[in-house]
């Protein structure tokens, strides 16, 4: 198989041919290396590409399969992660100027994980700017949607899914606070699950905010992503949010088999007037639930009447517990940060205590009612976004105050998820034309606390019975 | 809640030591009449006698 080819494999199979000894890690390695000098330069998804470490890691797993040693999952196989995830000795710069020079002395829990499982670290992944919400004010320029160069490849883990989109990487990891493992997921038609709040460590990884954090992998297949998700979950006694539960085996939880599960479909998504979704996006979810549908799910309509609302919330306790992590910053280096940035670390900053409060209120109806449904259903469905990925305005600044309510009402799409805490997943449901461009559309399957498996499985059976993840970009 | 004018946001922010300038203060206006706006907005039931949950939820054995 040649680099060319190799690079295409899903990481289950690469890992699968380097276990039986028919591809390398060093061949594995190399051709990714050779992947991303051809590709990156289009698309800036790397902030730092660790070619000598990646290579030196590689001769020490191919030396370690040679001796009948297999370190777990992912032995050989190369992955990146985003640039808030601390990697010892390696800039992490949550790419911005103010932490271009910060160099940990420590592996973050998730890069120990990753490790441990045998994958290599290839490189660092851009981002926006201390992950806020905005694609273009990486301090490491603008990173681009592979599908169409000039569009959004979702925030804020923009480098994860622009990279694993285009094969510049296996696997990845993104960071997901209101929704920034699956924008990006849903934009670059991949798979990428937010895990429930206390599944995945935190430890070495700089905050967002700290209620709504959360660590997952962006990946090309289900199983990639059950393999990288398997990696890093678990209980980390520098976390002490993480829940000492045993974590399961995700890859061989599926099995594809939705016969009897209960679907509920969010009809507020789904309302063109409530949340302005597109007839695309609209479409595309529907013939999922239907494709779910015969394969003997049973799908039927739910209302979360909060869920419009959810965006609101989410947003006002993400600003304020952001720009409280770091408030020495916006006075002493005002100029170092991006205007965007910039504004919204002000804005968290005014935000009176009372309104924070209320948005925890609301957060805590918003979670009651979800979890109300989840007793009903197994899983709930619904977009990731109201549309395809937009168009980029390179231009710093706020149109409008309008536009900035339209932001908080798009938000609610992941913003529900991020309150309620529980996992949640993308998968691409098909594309849509823009031009002369094919853009992903995405589904959002939803679940119960720490049941990641279920969710994992529908998409798995919703994967193995449609052709979307065998789509690649026109790079 | 009435909308903050310039001149309001750029007092409040003194009364946290931070100083917003000329070229912030449009968007900083657009963005947290916003969020103060849309919140307001909101009258769901039970939201005024609620209280906050803290954010860990217990696995169901």
């Amino acid at each position: 198989m040649s680099n060319q080819e190799l690079v295409f494999l899903s990481a289950a199979n690469l890992a699968s041919e380097i276990k039986n000894k028919q591809i390398s890690p060093v061949e594995a390695v190399e051709a990714y290396l050779d992947r991303i000098n051809h590709v990156d330069p289009k698309l800036n998804a790397y902030i730092t590409v660790l070619a000598d470490k990646a290579l030196e890691a590689a001769h020490q797993s191919e030396s370690d399969i040679t001796s009948g040693v297999n370190k777990g999952s992912l032995h050989g196989v190369p992955v990146a992660v985003k640039d808030q995830i601390y990697t010892k000795g390696i800039r992490t710069s949550s790419a911005s100027k103010i932490r271009s020079g910060f160099v940990p002395d420590f592996d973050a829990t998730v890069v120990n994980g990753l490790k441990r499982s045998g994958a290599i670290i290839l490189g660092k992944l851009n981002m926006t700017e201390f992950a806020m919400g905005d694609p273009i004010t990486s301090a490491f320029g603008v990173t681009h949607n592979p599908w169409d160069l000039d569009r959004n490849p979702g925030t804020s883990s923009t480098g994860s899914g622009a990279a694993t989109a285009s094969f510049m990487c296996a696997s990845s990891l993104g960071e997901d606070t209101g929704g920034s493992i699956r924008g990006p997921a849903a934009n670059c038609g991949l798979v990428g699950i937010r895990p429930t709040w206390g599944r995945v460590s935190r430890y070495g990884v700089d905050g967002a905010s700290w209620s709504l954090d959360t660590i997952g992998p962006i990946s090309r297949t289900v199983k990639d992503c059950a393999l990288t998700l398997g990696a890093i979950a678990g209980f980390d006694q520098n976390d002490p949010y993480t829940r000492n539960i045993p974590v399961p085996d995700y890859a061989a939880c599926l099995t594809g088999d939705v016969k009897g599960l209960k679907i509920g479909l969010v009809k507020e998504f789904l309302d063109t007037e409530v949340m302005g979704v597109t007839q695309a996006v609209r479409q595309g979810v529907m013939d999922a639930a239907e494709l779910l549908a015969s394969l003997g799910a049973e799908v039927e309509e739910t209302s979360l009447p909060l869920a419009p609302v959810s965006g609101v919330a989410s947003r006002i306790i993400s600003a304020v517990e952001r720009s409280s992590l770091h408030p020495e910053w916006l006075r002493d280096k005002p100029d170092d940060f991006h205007h965007n940035t910039r504004v919204a670390f002000s804005v968290g900053e005014l935000i009176p205590s009372q309104v924070y409060y209320k948005a925890q209120k609301l957060r805590t109806l918003v979670r009651k009612q979800t979890l109300k449904a989840l007793e009903k259903f197994d899983v709930l469905a619904m977009p990731v976004a109201s549309e395809p990925a937009t168009i980029m305005n390179l231009k710093p600044g706020i149109e409008s105050k309008e536009a900035a309510v339209n932001a908080l009402t798009e938000g609610s799409y992941r913003g529900l998820f991020s309150m309620v805490s529980g996992p949640a997943m993308s998968i691409c449901c098909g594309f849509s034309t823009e031009g002369n461009n094919k853009l992903p559309l995405a589904l959002q399957i939803a679940g119960r606390p720490y049941d990641e498996s279920t969710l994992m499985n529908v998409a798995y059976a919703y994967e193995q019975n449609t052709t979307w993840h065998l789509e690649r970009p026109p790079l | 809640m009435s909308e903050l004018n310039d001149d309001e946001i750029r007092a409040l922010a003194k009364s946290v030591d931070l100083d917003i300038p000329d070229s912030d203060i449009t968007d900083v206006n657009y963005s947290l009449n916003a969020m103060l706006q849309a919140i307001d907005d909101i009258t769901s039931e039970g939201i005024s006698v609620i209280e906050p949950l803290p954010i860990i939820i217990q696995k169901e054995d």
